[in-house]
Formats: structure tokens, sequence, C-alpha cells
């Protein structure tokens, strides 16, 4: 088990926590979310947190995004504020549902974030790139189809497309496959690595599932119960790129019963 | 145990026979008009075996030849009413939604908006004619705003949940790139309540008939509401159900109408079926 170090990496498009704490006030009572969290992201990492129902993985995730603000504490996305980050477009997010516009078909959803906010100037990927985008994403044949016509795996697909045709360097994902079965889960992981692997994107994901935060990250962040703190930080040493086979190899095995380790130490220690 | 999987020339892999689309028709066409022609049948019949005189219930066989054979005079008044009910049903629309698209932007203006919306809603509208007629005399004006304050309501509702209840996701996904109040309006909030829209508008062109109707019981010397209004004073019974068919058709032909831009522009939306 490794923990994670404090000193921020000089990247452009890390992100860094450093001692983050959030509170929301609900109109009986008050809940602390989060607690002096730290937490560096590496620029071009694959970051997962996991931990509890309600021990603000979620929440990260949007103090990340700019969508929140932080009570006390600061966090960066490379040199700026996430606010800023967000103005600028400079991430993308992966909500938890596909979150498409029904009345889009898919090439004109994937091509959404690009055309909005046109201020910036940030248009995303060309209009090439995104139909390469959705080949690779194994929908190259649905482009012109509406949401309504296609599974809840294809729709997640769309979504993650979406995202990456945005061209931001760093993305944000919130649990992006909870609602989908675990064979859809499975084929989308493999799909979504490939596409990062292009990308070479900084990546904060939220996971409810143990295996796939394995197999997915190079990292795995274990968050306690509220208010969530980090308590493990669990290096994933399996090679990039990752294939079906690695599911079978030891070092797979071990970090996952690392992490389940960690997870139960941090529910036990609440 | 013995276990066969069969090949994959094994298999059978035909289409079923009728195609899908033919059902749809079938559904969408035939079985609305069988409705209406068994309406239709089942009166004359009545009529017929039951002996009642046509001053309580003529055949609607004989209303029709009637209609026909004066086509030309429910032309000229259905004409007159259905002006004064477009216009009535349009103004509704552009009010409702520039009003729905201020109560949706503003939590306060929604607080503020809805006793008068609801105060409108338990007027009963008709007492308002005799007002119209004071502010705009003899004009067409009185059965517009008749028509348009009975479309109104169904409107305004359904714009309001419209513009309101988009998927919540898909809001903080657009406010995640920093998308305008404009854009998400234009982009996420009108086309979210296009489909609302429709539904309402299927009962407000009923609403703005009815509306435009009663503007021209009050004060009229033209339409539909003013043939009624004379075939009851002179016990002119064809003339009367005359009004009344006519009415009924240009109903119908206007929500067949709309639906079939309904068709058209939601494609997309899960109540229009996979195209």
């Amino acid at each position: 088990m490794a923990i994670a170090d404090t000193t921020i990496p000089e990247t452009t498009t890390g992100i860094h926590f450093d001692r983050v704490s959030k509170w929301f006030r609900g109109k009986d009572q008050i809940v602390h979310a989060l607690s002096r969290v730290t937490l560096d992201v590496a620029e071009g990492e694959f970051v997962s947190l996991i931990g509890p129902s309600g021990c603000g993985k979620s929440t990260m995730l949007r103090l990340a995004g700019g969508l929140l603000e932080p009570d006390k504490g600061s966090i960066m996305v490379g040199s700026e504020a996430p606010e800023l980050a967000r103005r600028r477009k400079h991430y993308a997010f992966i909500p938890q549902q596909p979150a498409l516009l029904p009345w889009r078909t898919v090439r004109e959803n994937v091509a959404l974030l690009g055309e909005l906010n046109r201020r910036v100037g940030s248009g995303g990927v060309s209009p090439t790139d995104q139909l390469e985008l959705l080949e690779h994403i194994g929908l190259g044949s649905f482009v012109d189809a509406y949401p309504k016509e296609l599974s809840g795996g294809m729709q997640q697909r769309v979504s993650i497309a979406r995202a990456f045709a945005l061209g931001a360097q760093v993305m944000l994902m919130d649990e992006p496959f909870s609602a989908l079965d675990e064979i859809t889960r499975a084929d989308i992981r493999y799909r979504l690595l490939e596409i990062w692997r292009r990308a070479g994107s900084t990546v904060l994901f939220v996971s409810h599932s143990i295996p796939e935060a394995v197999l997915l990250s190079d990292r795995v962040v274990v968050l306690s119960g509220r208010p969530g703190r980090v308590t493990n930080v669990i290096n994933v040493d399996l090679p990039r790129p990752r294939h079906e086979d690695m599911e079978d190899s030891r070092t797979y095995h071990a970090a996952i019963s690392e992490v389940r380790s960690a997870v139960r130490g941090s529910s036990a220690g609440r | 145990m013995n276990t066969h999987t069969p090949s994959l020339d094994e298999v059978e892999d035909e289409p079923p026979d009728e195609p899908r689309h033919r059902t749809r028709r079938f559904l969408l066409v035939v079985a609305p008009f069988s409705g209406i022609v068994a309406f239709f049948v089942g009166w004359e019949v009545y009529v017929r075996v039951s002996g009642v005189g046509p001053l309580t219930l003529p055949l609607p066989s004989d209303v029709l030849h009637h209609v026909l054979t004066n086509a030309g005079f429910y032309w000229q008044h259905g004409l007159v009413t259905l002006q004064e009910a477009f216009w009535g049903f349009w103004l509704a629309f552009f009010v409702a939604v520039a009003v729905a698209t201020l109560m949706a932007h503003s939590r306060f203006l929604e607080r503020a908006t809805m006793p008068v919306i609801v105060l409108i809603q338990s007027t009963p509208v008709a007492v308002l004619v005799p007002v119209f007629i004071i502010w705009f005399g003899f004009s067409p004006w009185p059965k517009i705003l008749t028509a348009a304050l009975f479309a109104w309501v169904p409107f305004v509702a359904n714009a309001l949940t419209g513009l309101r209840a988009v998927d919540e996701d898909t809001h903080e996904l657009m406010r995640s790139v920093d998308a305008s109040r404009w854009e998400i309006y234009w982009q996420l909030r009108v086309p979210h309540s296009l489909p609302f829209l429709f539904s309402a508008g299927r009962i407000c062109i009923g609403l703005a008939l009815v509306g435009a109707v009663i503007g021209e019981f009050f004060n009229s010397t033209e339409g539909l509401g003013n043939t009624a209004r004379v075939a009851q004073s002179r016990v002119l019974v064809d003339q009367l159900w005359g009004s009344v068919f006519v009415l009924a058709f240009i109903g119908i032909v206007l929500v067949i109408a709309l639906s079939a831009v309904e068709r058209r522009l939601l494609r997309w939306h899960s109540s229009q079926g996979l195209m």
C-alpha cells in the first residue's frame, strides 16, 4: 500500500485538493460531507475514488469541476481554480446517467459540449474526429440514431464520446457505469480505457465497484464514511494497456483484496 | 447429458411477415376513423328506430346533407370562427410561454404569478365577455380574447412544467461547460417543453373554439356561434346542428393537423414510437 505523496506535482492538467472541507446546509441539519481532503492527481493519471455511499465522492468531483465551492481548503485544476477551468471548458464531465438530449441524434449529442459556451472559443474536436471517436467506441453505424433507439450501454458510450469530443485534458466521471448490467460494463470499461489512452487525459473517476476501480486506475483512493476523508491510496501495478486477461492475474486480485480491506477498514473506523 | 447447440445455419432468422408500420398505420388511421363511423351509424340507427322527432334529434345524414347544400354559408361563418380561435390560440400560446419562461427562471416570479393564474383559472371566463365588449366594441377582439383566456391556463401550466422539469444531470452537464442561461433555455428547456406544449395544444384547440363561439354568442353578426344563436331563436334545427357539425369538423381537422406537425417535430420523443 502506498500513501499519497502530498507534494503538488509540476503539471498543467493535474488536480490538486489541499485540505478541502465541505458542509451542506439543509433545512434542519448541517451535513459534514468532506473533512480536510488532500489529494494530488498527476497529469495523465487515472485515479478512482471509492468508499461507502454518502462519503463525498461525487462532492469531490463537483468541487474539482467548479460546480461546488469548498468551505475550507483549496482546489486547483492544473494552474487554475476549478471555477475558471469550468468557464474555459478545460474539463469534461461524464454524469451518472447518459444525460443525452433526446431530440439530438448521436452525432449532434457528441457535438453538444463544443457548441455550448463558444465565448471561450473551445469548440472541441473536429466533426471528423467526433465521428472517429464514435467509430472507436463502436457506434459508427449509429451516428444518425436518436437516443431512444439505443440501449442503455450504447447511450452511455455516447456520453463518453461526448466528453472526449470536447478535447479537454481533464475528465471527471461520476459512476458512469452504475446503471449498466455487468456484461455491458465489462465491454464499456475497455472501450473507455482505449479512448483515454489515445487522449492522454487526467481522469478522476467515482466508482462503487472495487474490481472496476482497480481495472481502470493507476491509483485507487479510498474514502471513509461521512465526513469523507482519504484513508488509503492504493497503487495498481497492472501494466498498460489493460486487457481482459489481466482480470485473471494475481496482481489484479491482490489489488482488489487490498482495496477491499482498506474499504472495510475505513468503514469500521467510522 | 447430450446437448445440441444449433449452428448459425439452423437458426431461423427471418423478419416477421407483418411489417411494423402497417400495424402502426392501422392504429393511427383506421381505428379512429372506425370510431367516428360507428358513432354516426349508431346515432342514425337510433333516430330511425326510436322514432324521435327531428326537433329533438335530427338524423346525422340530414344534417350532413344540409351542410353540404349550404357549404358557402358555413364556409363563410366557419372561417370567421376559425380566425378568432386561431388568433386566440396563438395569443394564449405566446403569452403563456413568455409568462412560463419568466416563472421558470425566478422562484419569486413563480410565486407571485401563481395566484394570478389560479384567479384567472377559477373565474368563469364567460362573464368577462361583456367587459371585453365594453373595451373593444364590435371588433373581433372580444372573441379573440375570450378564446385566448380559455386556452391560456393549460398552455401556461404545461409550458411551466416543460421548461422547469428538465433532467438534472443534463442541466449540470451544461453548467459544467458554463453554458449561458440563454443556451440552456434554447438547447434544453425549450425542446424539453415541446411534448408538453403539444399535449396542451390538443386541448387548447377545442378550448379556443369554445371561447370564440361564446364570444360570438354575446356579440356578433357572423361566425358559427352567431349562426347557432340565430338558429336557436328561430328554431332552425338544421342550422343549429349544422353549426355544431361544422365546429366539430374544424376541431377535428385542427387536432389532426397539429398531430401531424407533432409527429414530424417530435420524432425523437418516446410518444412517437420508434421510426
